[in-house]
């Protein structure tokens, strides 16, 4: 009987052991899988990246090429003069008027205002479907078709640089033909915002990919159309994550500054000013 | 059983004299109906119906011109850029929702601590509850640029992150569900009073009724379930009114609107406002259907008392938060106080504190008298609603007219005749539903529960019947709570990579599905038939 008992035991406890054997397999399986799948050489060195912008305003003209430049590449809508005046237009770079102490000693300062893209985005936090997040080179992006239009990111953005589509975009006649073909034109609904010209870093991207290299910061330092558009070179795009990139040794200058810095955001548009400012 | 039921109608809407307390009576099923006025529809209720229903449809006709052209049709404008992004919707969603406290939040007190003279109004109660929350939702409906995407993609996307997760999963998934199964079980003696009288759509009644015979075990297990619910409600409804104060309470970019008080000040202001609204619906009704023995004076003194309490509560909070941001916060904080306080907004301001302040003396000379004047309370009830809706107003305009951190220019924001017409539509078609419902259903509870009887005199239950009901209860709740909890967890993604999207697509679905569940096991638990007690159902 002991024999026997011993007999059966032995294969029982074998495919027991087989089975959790298995199904550590299984489970390992499961888990790795994706990663295999999706992991890939450009994308490891894309983590790496930590797009961010620079703004000299010792060199701005206030000009606004940049705002015109902007809106052109990224088919942005035409609200008219009248919906324009009503605080319906949208402008991804916008000039902030900052006016300097009082008469007689006023200065202004016209200030380029991009989303800053911050490392820590109110936006993103509050977005509740999603539609707004951080993509893995630090841009904080935006999936129109995804968005449902509750506004809630543009209260929640400190620096007030998500725009609404209080209506359908429209554009003059003679605009209409000029449309980029590779940006994706909004419906009325949905909030819409600056995406640093990521089609532009992807098209640099396959560019260098196609001649066998790694993008460097000569191939994006006035990558986005409101810095190839700006005639004093104010406007700089680089690498933030790379410390030896022309923006993040401009960004370590003690010019630098960042807006609203208090509250944590951590933006990654940095502003160059010898002048203190004044209240 | 049928004879039970009959034996214990109120006579509370039958003759008897003012100051005296309700009698008992058994009272002819005619009078009842008569009194209710079920299916009665006279002139004056079509007429109202009439007029509620045109302004039901300017208000769907404002919306169509939203949907046709865009937001474009509101007052509302970019931040930023002078105006405000969100508007009178926003207002009127806490307003809303504000007002569905009192409803369950007072069914579930009276039920706890057994107030008597309140339980007639307790219906009143449920139905505000759940009305206010469905206007809350189509409210929000009515702000979203793209509603039909919102439709979809919260049930698919939505992220715990968010402090909209908790309104829409919380205040619009749980808590109304949760409110529907207290009123449904609550009015379950009613509907089957109705099925037995009623001359019109019996099976409505006798599917609501659910077999409802009202035997000691029933009634027992529905004081059982009523208990539970009443317990569960309660922390629910804190919390799914402090998630709506924390959507404003934690933007760390918005002066005015960060801030501690944010929710604890919505869970009190939606008690001012909710009991507010439920004064005046009871008085109404009380006046319209002449329910005089029905609602006694004694129900008014102790919502009064309430609606002192709460008011006062609120007016210290007020004191708290204007004193702090004038006297001693950041610039910008203090920019939008003063605003408020003595600024562009301070008409409202003062009509707030005007209002409130008025409300409680009226209310405070009540309580000292001891008195039972319904007029003067409804009047207290009007002035703070009126408060309620101006400080929402208060709330959510100035911080985004004035609230911001860089240099932009200040702005202004009127409402557009899209925006009130949707509203006022809105609470037009709140009040339609509720009219609609006191016309096919008791609106004050006709059959007496009975008193609860000991457990030792209630016959048991056959052990088979027992162990089907615990088991059916037992799997719903635990199936809810696990649910509830993967569904949260695949949601949040356990907090590792909130800002992505839940692990599974409709994770939130799930979410919500658990929180549902656990109160649909009180619906289990308490319709399973005892089937030996039970054999007679109410046909």
């Amino acid at each position: 009987m002991n024999d026997l008992r011993e007999g059966s035991s032995k294969p029982a406890e074998t495919h027991r052991r087989s089975f959790f054997t298995t199904l550590a397999a299984a489970l390992a399986g499961i888990f790795l899988l994706p990663r295999r799948l999706f992991s890939s050489e450009p994308a490891r060195e894309r983590l790496r990246r930590k797009w961010g912008m620079v703004i000299d305003l010792d060199k701005c003209t206030g000009c606004q090429a940049c705002v015109v430049a902007c809106r052109a590449e990224n088919n942005v809508p035409v609200a008219g003069p009248a919906q324009t005046q009503n605080d319906r237009g949208i402008f991804w770079m916008d000039m902030l008027e900052v006016s300097e102490g009082s008469y007689p000693d006023l200065q202004r300062q016209l200030t380029p205002i991009p989303c800053n893209h911050c490392e820590n985005a109110p936006c993103v936090k509050v977005c509740p479907v999603g539609a707004t997040f951080i993509n893995e080179e630090g841009i904080v992006a935006q999936v129109w078709a995804r968005c449902i239009g509750c506004r809630y990111c543009t209260t929640a953005c400190p620096y007030s640089r998500r725009y609404f589509n209080w209506q359908a975009p429209s554009w003059p006649e003679t605009m209409k033909n000029q449309l980029n073909p590779d940006v994706a034109t909004r419906p009325k609904g949905v909030v819409e915002k600056c995406t640093f010209c990521h089609h532009r870093i992807r098209r640099a991207r396959e560019k260098a990919r196609a001649e066998g290299r790694e993008l460097a910061d000569a191939d994006v330092r006035t990558l986005p159309a409101c810095a190839q558009a700006c005639p004093a070179e104010a406007i700089l795009f680089g690498d933030l994550g790379s410390p030896e990139s022309e923006v993040s040794r401009l960004a370590r200058s003690p010019r630098a500054m960042r807006l609203l810095e208090d509250l944590g955001t951590h933006p990654k548009v940095v502003y160059l000013r010898e002048a203190k400012w004044k209240e | 059983m049928v004879a039970n039921t009959e034996g214990k109608i109120l006579a509370e809407t039958g003759e008897g004299t003012a100051g005296q307390p309700p009698a008992e009576k058994r009272l002819g099923e005619p009078d009842v109906f008569k009194a209710l006025r079920l299916w009665h529809f006279g002139y004056a209720w079509l007429a109202t119906v009439f007029v509620l229903a045109c302004v039901v449809a300017v208000g769907l006709y404002a919306y169509s011109r939203q949907l046709l052209h865009g937001e474009i049709v509101t007052g509302m404008r970019t931040i930023g850029g002078g105006g405000a992004t969100w508007g009178l919707y926003i207002v009127f969603v806490i307003f809303f929702i504000g007002i569905s406290f009192a409803g369950i939040s007072l069914a579930g007190l009276i039920r706890l601590f057994g107030i008597a003279t309140m339980r007639p109004i307790a219906r009143m109660a449920e139905l505000l509850t759940l009305v206010a929350l469905v206007m809350g939702a189509l409210c929000v409906l009515a702000d979203l640029g793209q509603p039909l995407a919102g439709l979809l993609n919260l049930p698919r996307y939505a992220r715990p992150m968010s402090p909209f997760f908790g309104t829409f999963t919380l205040v619009m998934g749980g808590y109304l569900f949760a409110s529907f199964v207290y009123f449904f079980l609550d009015g379950r003696a009613d509907a089957a009073w109705c099925a037995q009288r009623s001359l019109h759509f019996r099976w409505l009644y006798r599917l609501w009724a659910c077999g409802y015979g009202d035997s000691a075990a029933e009634v027992a297990r529905h004081h059982r379930t009523s208990l539970w619910l009443a317990l569960s409600i309660l922390p629910l409804l804190v919390v799914a009114h402090s998630t709506l104060g924390f959507i404003f309470g934690i933007q760390g970019g918005r002066p005015g609107w960060f801030n501690a008080l944010q929710g604890p000040g919505f869970v009190v202001m939606a008690g001012v406002s909710g009991t507010g609204v439920l004064i005046i619906l009871a008085a109404l009704t009380r006046q319209l259907l002449r329910l005089h023995h029905a609602i006694r004076p004694e129900a008014f003194r102790w919502l009064g008392n309430l609606l002192l309490i709460l008011s006062l509560t609120y007016l210290y909070f007020m004191i708290a938060e204007e004193l702090t941001a004038n006297y001693a916060a950041a610039e910008s904080e203090r920019k939008i106080a003063h605003e408020i306080v003595f600024g562009a907004y301070s008409t409202l301001f003062w009509t707030v504190v005007g209002c409130l302040t008025t409300a409680a003396g009226i209310l405070f000379v009540h309580f000292l008298r001891g008195g039972a004047s319904i007029g003067w309370v409804a009047l207290a009830g009007v002035l703070v609603n009126v408060a309620a809706v101006l400080k929402r107003y208060l709330i959510v305009i100035p911080s985004q007219t004035h609230g911001m951190l860089l240099p932009y220019p200040s702005g202004t924001y009127i409402p557009s005749w899209v925006e009130v017409s949707v509203v006022v539509g809105l609470l037009a078609l709140g009040t339609l539903l509720y009219i609609s419902f006191a016309k096919v259903f008791p609106i004050v509870p006709v059959a007496s529960h009975g008193p609860v009887e000991q457990p030792e005199t209630i016959p048991a239950e056959p052990t088979r019947r027992r162990f089907l009901r615990t088991i059916a209860f037992g799997i719903t709740l635990l199936g809810g709570i696990v649910l509830a909890v993967i569904g949260f967890a695949l949601s949040s993604r356990f907090g590792t990579k909130p800002t992505l999207d839940p692990v599974i697509p409709y994770s939130p679905v799930l979410f919500i599905v658990g929180v549902v569940m656990i109160f649909m096991s009180a619906v289990v638990y308490e319709i399973i038939p005892s089937a030996k007690f039970h054999s007679k159902t109410i046909s």
